[in-house]
């Protein structure tokens, strides 16, 4: 068996990974794949596929740090970030029979951690609305969580963004901090790019509004 | 700054607002997922699933259907052996005349 490497990080870990290429470069003659297709990640995915979940281990390597950022952006918290990244790796396991092979991965699992932590803040939403009195706060921001060293100025543009209603803030998080193009914000979310170019439009007047004094506010 | 630009510096200054998460979270994160996806059953096993409770509820089923047979033939027993006895005359047969007799 090629899972032989037990420990923590074991199934990410050189021998698996070898194994991989190995498999990579014996392979007689590989369907033509997607320019940006990665030869290790559709092995792992045809393998996967096939019942060898320990093949699975590279995609969660390759996408975790992103797959935990996307979820962090719309949650502000890390620990459920953490817990949606883990939620989103598995359903995405079980919907591997109904992937199309030869896809890249990574556009799938931001899809579905995407809509993972969407579902999580409407409910935090819904539950605001029976639990709380007027006197609480409407938001709980969570800023704990942002990297110590981060500027000032990044700090001022994380308020202005949180402060933007949900569907402009996830939309604006996602282009601003994660670099999605709006063709690939459309696909996470489930919104046509039309309407994401306006929640887009939107931000942009709302965050150049509060950050006038950080930027200037006079054309150059 | 015009538009574009101030947008494009807004993009550049955000980009250390991307979560940073530690080797710890990593690999609790792989551990997670790799502990649930090992443990996902095949086809076969989720039949298996389903099959066993029903195969044994059934089995139950019949098991006391059956020993409920049993009973109710050992309650009928004694019965239509006491229908029969009271049924059937006793018959004597005294100097070449023929007498019966009801229990």
């Amino acid at each position: 068996m090629r899972n032989s490497v037990t420990t923590a990080e074991g199934w990410l870990r050189p021998l698996w990974l070898g194994d991989l290429i190995a498999d990579v470069n014996s392979e007689p003659a590989a369907p033509p794949a997607r320019s940006d297709a990665d030869p290790l990640e559709r092995r792992a995915i045809a393998r996967a596929k096939e019942g060898d979940p320990s093949s699975y281990g590279y995609l969660v390597s390759k996408y975790t740090k992103r797959v935990v950022s996307i979820a962090w952006g719309i949650v502000r918290n890390a620990h459920d970030a953490e817990d949606l990244a883990q939620e989103a790796f598995v359903r995405a396991y079980e919907k591997l029979p109904r992937f199309r092979s030869g896809e890249p991965f990574g556009p799938w699992i931001y899809r579905i951690v995407t809509n993972l932590s969407l579902d999580v803040v409407k409910h935090r939403t819904r539950f605001r609305h029976e639990e709380l009195t007027p006197a609480e706060p409407a938001a709980r921001r969570d800023n704990a969580d942002l990297p110590a060293q981060t500027s000032e100025i990044a700090r001022r543009i994380d308020a202005a963004v949180e402060s933007l209603p949900r569907m402009q803030r996830v939309v604006a998080r996602l282009h601003l901090v994660e670099q999605f193009d709006h063709a690939e914000i459309a696909q996470m979310t489930g919104i046509s790019e039309g309407t994401v170019r306006s929640h887009l439009s939107l931000a942009r007047k709302k965050l150049r509004k509060q950050l006038t004094d950080l930027y200037g506010g006079s054309d150059e | 700054m015009n538009e574009e630009r101030f947008f494009e510096r807004l993009r550049e200054d955000a980009q250390p607002l991307r979560f940073e998460l530690d080797a710890l979270m990593t690999t609790r994160i792989a551990a997670g997922v790799r502990g649930r996806v090992s443990g996902q059953p095949n086809v076969t096993g989720v039949l298996a699933r389903w099959f066993r409770p029903l195969a044994a509820s059934m089995a139950a089923v019949a098991l006391a259907s059956l020993l409920g047979m049993i009973w109710l033939d050992r309650q009928s027993a004694p019965a239509v052996d006491a229908l029969a006895s009271t049924s059937s005359p006793v018959e004597i047969a005294v100097a070449g005349d023929v007498y019966s007799v009801n229990p």
